[in-house]
Order: structure tokens, then C-alpha cells, then sequence
């Protein structure tokens, strides 16, 4: 391991604000955005080391789940929706190297409106929002609970 | 905002007076989608010696809200003129030169502030204030005609539709403008549902656009001022209720921490004298959550292209989740 990780260097960085910048700034706002600051890194430190894990299981998620659209078959996804084009290239963006997760997305977001709107089949929607659900849990995961109010 | 030039500046703007002092200029957090100033103005004037505090709002290099500040001005005067409980503005500069960007001035009003939801550790007696007031203050504002105070610069809307349509399609295009090539599965499927299902209006009122707790300032007999009118527009009078009453500004069950949602419901009906229509209240919390996620996207996109040093930018994108979660919930996506 390459010493110092990212996340010692961000650690650090938050002890340089608090112990040789804070206590210099003199305005209010300087604090209040040098405290900010503090708070933010401690959060990059938190996930830093779960950000490549939380990219890689929404990946493997994406494309299980368009694995399992297309099992469904094309009864299941009307001509009409334009769904089937949506699955085909969410199929084609999950066998690339890397995969093009954007695609996939933007594919999942064809779905998620087709299930918002009442326009998908029963089978459709189950994997539609078996995915959604996985997917606030790991963000929920990510965040580690410890969301700011507003 | 520099204290050389803004004395300068009132100079010019107050040729009557003499001895013009800015004191205590400094720059304060809230109202992130200006730039915000506290300081006093000091002047002579008939012999005597007068002092006012004063805010100074200029606009930002980015942030969460591309807004005009030349309306916002106009509506807080307007609403100013009409007797709510809003601080006097007082000059308009819209000048880039004077202070390199356009600003406004305005009366700093006393009293305090808290974040998103009413501060729980605060006195009972003092919610409750807070409470009364905050609906009285928006049956005020949806009583206003909005002709009479010269706000059809704000555009009224021709049709019951209107409303509706007009912003999910504002923040459909900022959604597209600020989402970085990220596709957002929830918040299409949000957009997705608002343009199917628009509501039509019973009214057509003065609509703040970001109406909730955070955005006042108060004291123990209650409201002082609603601040950040930047937003403000013509609309459906559900559109701020909706807003204020979001998961995202309360706590637990309390509508913006003020009081339980059913009851602030009650509460409005009494105060305005019309009814809640549930199915557009439905629709403008399903678009305010939409709304705010786009805000967020707004003000970290600024952050990346470095158009914002505000350090708070960032802290947006820990809000999403809980946005996604409400909205998913409302729209049966799990």
C-alpha cells in the first residue's frame, strides 16, 4: 500500500484546516466555510475507500437486471413502449469492457418511467423496482446514515 | 462586496445625505443563491446622525439558481408595498461596474434563523408563533391580486394547465442542462410522470417558489421576515403549500417542523379559506422534490466547473438520497 492512502492525505488535510487555518480566519463566513470543509473531507474519507465498491455492485446490479428483463421476454415489453430499444442497448452498453454504465442507466431511467406511469407488465415493474430499492439501500449504505439536514 | 465602493456608491444614491459610513461590512452564509452581505450604513443628514443596517445581495459567479435579480426585487417591494412581513428593499443597481456584479440593497431585519426544519430545541410557545404565522403570511400572499401590485412582469399564465406545465418544464430543461451526462433513473421517471398527470389550477396567486422553514426569520412573537424570494413567480396556489410541507424541510411528521402535517393542512384551509385539493398538493410535493434534486445538481455542478468555491456545494450531494427515496416512494417505484 502506497503510504500516505488518500485517505490519511485527506485526514491530514482536515487537521491542517482545523489547526493552522481555522484559528487565523477572522470573519465569520471564512469559519463557517473552512468548518464545511472539514466536515466534507471527513465525509470523502469515509467513502472513499466504499465509492469503488458501491460503483462496482451498481454495475453488476444493472446489468443482472437487464439480464433478467430480457429472460422475461418480449411479451413482457411491448413494441410500442420503446422499452425493447432501451433493452437492447442496456444489453449492448452491459457487454462492453468497461461497461457503459451511463447507457445503462439511461436505460433503467426509460424503465423507471415506464413503471411511474403505469406502462410496464407486472414482471417488468418487479425487477424495475427490486432494482430502485437496491439501489437507495446502497446509497443509503454509502452515506452511512449520517446524512446533514438540510 | 467592497467598502470603499459601496460607500462611493451611496454617495450617489443618497446625494442628500453627508458622511456616508459602511460599517461592519461582512459576508454571511444563507441565501446561497446570492451572494450576502451584513453591514450598517451611517450618514448625516438635517444635523443629525442616522444608522441603518442593511443587507447587500449581489449576484453570485455560480450556485444553486440562475435567477433575476431585477425581478426579485420588484416582488419584494411589491409585497413590501402590500404589508407582508418582508424586509424594505431600497436600491437596485444593476450595473455590473459598480460592483462588479449586479446587487441589490435591502433592510436587515432582525431575529433568528434556523436550517431546513424549525430547530426542535426551541420553546413551544415560540413554534406555535411561528407556525400561525407562516400560514398567515401565505394566505396574505395568495389573497394579493397580483395586477394590482404590478406583478404581471412575472407572466401570468393563460391557461389552468399552465401552471403545472410551466414549471415541469422549467426544471425538466435545467435538469437536462445541469445533470453533467448523468442519467438519474428516479428523477426521469419523476419528470416523466409530472408531464402526464399536469393539474389545473383553481387560481392563479403569487407564488414564492421557496417557501418553507429556513427562509424566515423570527423571535419568540414569531415571524419577522420571509426571506429568498428569487424564486418567485405566478402559479397554483398548492405549489407553496406542497414546498413547505415536503418530507425533506420537516422532521419527523412535522411540516417543516412547524406543526403535523394534517394539522398545517387544517390550519392553511382556515387561513385562506379554501380547501386543500389533494391530487395537485400530490403533484407539487412530487415536483418539489423533483425540483430540489435538480437545485443540488445545479449548485454541484458549479462546484466541479469551478464557477463556486462555496464549500456547501458539495454537501448537496448528500441530500439526493433522501430526495430519491421520497420521490420514489410517491411514485410507487418500490
Amino acid at each position: 500500500m502506497l503510504r500516505p492512502t488518500l485517505k490519511e492525505v485527506i485526514g491530514g488535510m482536515q487537521r491542517t484546516i482545523m489547526d493552522a487555518l481555522l484559528p487565523e480566519l477572522t470573519s465569520p463566513y471564512a469559519q463557517g466555510q473552512a468548518i464545511s470543509a472539514i466536515i466534507m473531507l471527513a465525509h470523502a474519507a469515509a467513502v472513499i475507500e466504499s465509492a469503488p465498491a458501491y460503483d462496482a455492485a451498481e454495475i453488476k446490479d444493472l446489468r443482472a437486471t437487464f439480464a433478467a428483463l430480457k429472460r422475461l421476454g418480449d411479451k413482457h415489453i411491448s413494441k410500442k413502449s420503446g422499452l425493447r430499444g432501451a433493452l437492447a442497448g442496456a444489453i449492448r452498453a452491459s457487454a462492453k469492457n468497461p461497461p457503459d454504465r451511463r447507457a445503462m442507466e439511461a436505460a433503467m431511467a426509460a424503465f423507471a418511467s415506464a413503471v411511474a406511469l403505469g406502462d410496464a407488465d407486472d414482471g417488468v415493474a418487479r425487477h424495475v423496482r427490486g432494482y430502485i430499492r437496491r439501489n437507495l439501500e446502497r446509497s443509503r449504505n454509502l452515506f452511512g446514515g449520517s446524512l446533514p439536514s438540510a | 462586496m467592497d467598502q470603499h465602493r459601496l460607500t462611493e456608491y451611496f454617495k450617489r444614491r443618497m446625494p442628500h445625505a453627508r458622511e456616508h459610513r459602511v460599517v461592519g461590512l461582512k459576508r454571511i452564509s444563507g441565501g446561497s443563491s446570492r451572494e450576502t452581505y451584513a453591514f450598517d450604513l451611517e450618514w448625516s443628514e438635517g444635523g443629525q446622525t442616522r444608522t441603518r443596517a442593511m443587507i447587500g445581495r449581489r449576484d453570485p459567479t455560480g450556485g444553486l439558481l440562475k435567477t433575476d435579480r431585477e425581478r426579485e426585487f420588484k416582488v419584494i417591494a411589491a409585497v413590501h408595498r402590500a404589508g407582508l412581513k418582508v424586509p424594505e428593499p431600497l436600491f437596485l443597481e444593476l450595473d455590473a461596474s459598480v460592483m462588479d456584479r449586479p446587487f441589490f440593497i435591502m433592510d436587515r431585519a432582525p431575529g433568528r434563523t434556523g436550517m431546513s426544519a424549525f430547530p426542535a430545541l426551541e420553546a413551544e410557545s415560540t413554534r406555535a408563533k411561528v407556525a400561525d404565522d407562516f400560514l398567515s403570511e401565505l394566505a396574505r400572499l395568495q389573497s394579493l391580486d397580483y395586477r394590482e401590485y404590478g406583478l404581471e412582469i412575472l407572466g401570468p399564465p393563460k391557461n389552468p394547465e399552465d401552471p403545472a406545465r410551466i414549471q415541469t418544464a422549467h426544471w425538466s430543461e435545467v435538469y437536462e442542462r445541469d445533470r453533467m451526462g448523468e442519467h438519474h433513473p428516479i428523477l426521469s421517471a419523476a419528470f416523466a410522470w409530472l408531464k402526464a398527470h399536469p393539474v389545473v389550477t383553481d387560481r392563479v396567486v403569487i407564488v414564492h417558489g421557496d417557501y418553507r422553514s429556513g427562509n424566515y426569520l423570527y423571535d419568540d412573537n414569531g415571524i419577522i421576515a420571509m426571506l429568498d424570494w428569487e424564486m418567485a413567480h405566478l402559479g397554483d396556489p398548492m405549489e407553496d403549500l406542497g414546498w413547505a410541507s415536503m418530507t425533506f424541510w420537516g422532521r419527523e411528521e412535522l411540516a417543516g417542523g412547524l406543526m403535523e402535517r394534517e394539522a398545517f393542512y387544517r390550519l392553511y384551509e382556515q387561513k385562506t379559506g379554501h380547501r386543500v385539493d389533494r391530487e395537485r398538493l400530490f403533484f407539487y410535493r412530487v415536483l418539489g422534490n423533483a425540483k430540489m434534486v435538480v437545485i443540488c445538481l445545479t449548485g454541484i455542478r458549479d462546484f466541479v466547473e469551478g464557477r463556486t468555491s462555496d464549500s456547501m456545494m458539495p454537501f448537496l450531494e448528500l441530500l439526493i438520497p433522501q430526495l430519491f427515496e421520497d420521490l420514489a416512494n410517491q411514485l410507487r417505484l418500490v
